[in-house]
């Protein structure tokens, strides 16, 4: 055991000799973080969240509230279409629904979200094992699974499996088309 | 562990970093970059078996982050939500790795001629191991760097790659064995690495 041990961490330090770092190849990433970081500073998001003076009568502040309570409550009652998570250019809304027999919590992970248990929770519809959220899409070919709570990989039973999964873990595919409207 | 490269961020946790960052602080980010780009450029490399294309996935993996800081929660270890990214960039080049690897093999395969083999200088230490490396099943090999390389544990491990404990034990078990049978082939003697 103890030569198996030692034959194992020589081939360990090995593969954990530091590996020269090209100077060139961390200054292209960091150009393109730059140009990501200007991007939003500088876009749509950007001129959202710029602060910038404006006038209202206390009248309009109020109808506001009413019409932005109004709005919120619709959508509490809605019947579960679940969370919608932010949109990609040229995106659409794309439905996920999961049937999970005794479930504390659902997650779906995929290609979208690097596979990211935490980013897009599922709402459970109602009082039943129906688990859903709607995720806005652009057009293509994507990897997706469920994960509940928070351990056990399930594919989409209603989904074409996807093949080549070299880590031994369920997925399905689903391919968004292009909107014809 | 990265070098510092003189950055004002030495002191600072990867959470405080990763915190200003989100809030815009370019410079903190370049502070992460260069404390786990080392170590990402390593396992990529060892992941995929070609510079350029590990060079690109770490690439992708850091622009990856940056646009998904705002979701980092400091109760997450950052290295682990790295390689959670970092790991599934290196599984979406892995078909092509697969290619190279089986253009490796083939090259193998001629070196095997024994009328060639006096000719054919022993590889070192190094290059023995990363082939052997690469012959092994994606799963298997993700497994094995992430326990012996980047020496995290099992339940971190099952955190970054979605699979459970007791599936990564195995690989890992199944990557040891393979190894060493590999590295005893590749000279076709009895292998002593004492």
């Amino acid at each position: 055991m103890e030569r198996k041990n030692r034959w194992i961490e020589r081939i360990a330090a090995e593969l954990r000799r530091p590996v020269p770092v090209d100077p060139d190849a961390k200054r292209r990433l960091m150009a393109e973080v730059r140009r990501v970081h200007e991007s939003r500073r500088t876009g749509l998001w950007g001129w959202l969240v710029r602060p910038r003076p404006v006038a209202v009568t206390p009248l309009a502040v109020l109808g506001g509230a009413v019409v932005l309570a109004a709005v919120i409550f619709g959508l509490a009652v809605r019947p579960g279409a679940g969370p919608v998570t932010p949109a990609a250019e040229g995106a659409r809304p794309v439905q996920f629904v999961f049937v999970a027999e005794a479930a504390s919590r659902v997650a779906l992970v995929g290609d979208f979200n690097d596979w990211d248990k935490t980013v897009t929770p599922l709402r459970r519809r109602g009082p039943g094992d129906v688990w859903s959220v709607v995720v806005r899409l652009a057009p293509g070919p994507y990897r997706y699974a469920f994960v509940v709570d928070g351990q056990r990989w399930v594919a989409d039973a209603s989904a074409p499996r996807a093949s080549s999964d070299d880590f031994g873990l369920p997925s399905s595919l689903i391919l968004v088309e292009e909107s014809r409207t | 562990m990265a070098r510092s490269w003189g950055y004002p961020h030495v002191g600072e946790s990867d959470g405080a970093l990763a915190r200003r960052a989100a809030a815009g602080d370019i410079a903190a980010f370049e502070a992460l970059v260069d404390r786990h780009y080392p170590g990402c450029l390593r396992y990529a490399l060892r992941m995929l078996g070609e510079r350029a294309d590990a060079e690109e996935v770490v690439q992708e993996t850091f622009v990856r982050a940056y646009r998904a800081l705002p979701r980092y929660q400091e109760r997450d270890r950052f290295t682990g939500w790295l390689y959670r990214i970092l790991t599934n960039r290196c599984r979406s080049r892995g078909a092509r790795a697969q290619r190279r690897l089986r253009r490796l093999i083939d090259y193998r395969a001629g070196l095997d001629d024994p009328v060639e083999r006096p000719r054919t200088p022993r590889p070192d230490l190094s290059n023995r191991v990363t082939r052997a490396l690469l012959r092994l099943p994606a799963d298997q090999r993700e497994a094995f760097l992430l326990k012996y390389v980047e020496e995290l544990s099992y339940d971190e491990m099952a955190d970054i790659t979605g699979a459970g404990v007791s599936a990564l034990k195995m690989r890992v078990k199944r990557a040891r064995d393979r190894l060493q049978e590999l590295l005893k082939d590749l000279h076709g003697e009895e292998e002593s690495l004492d």
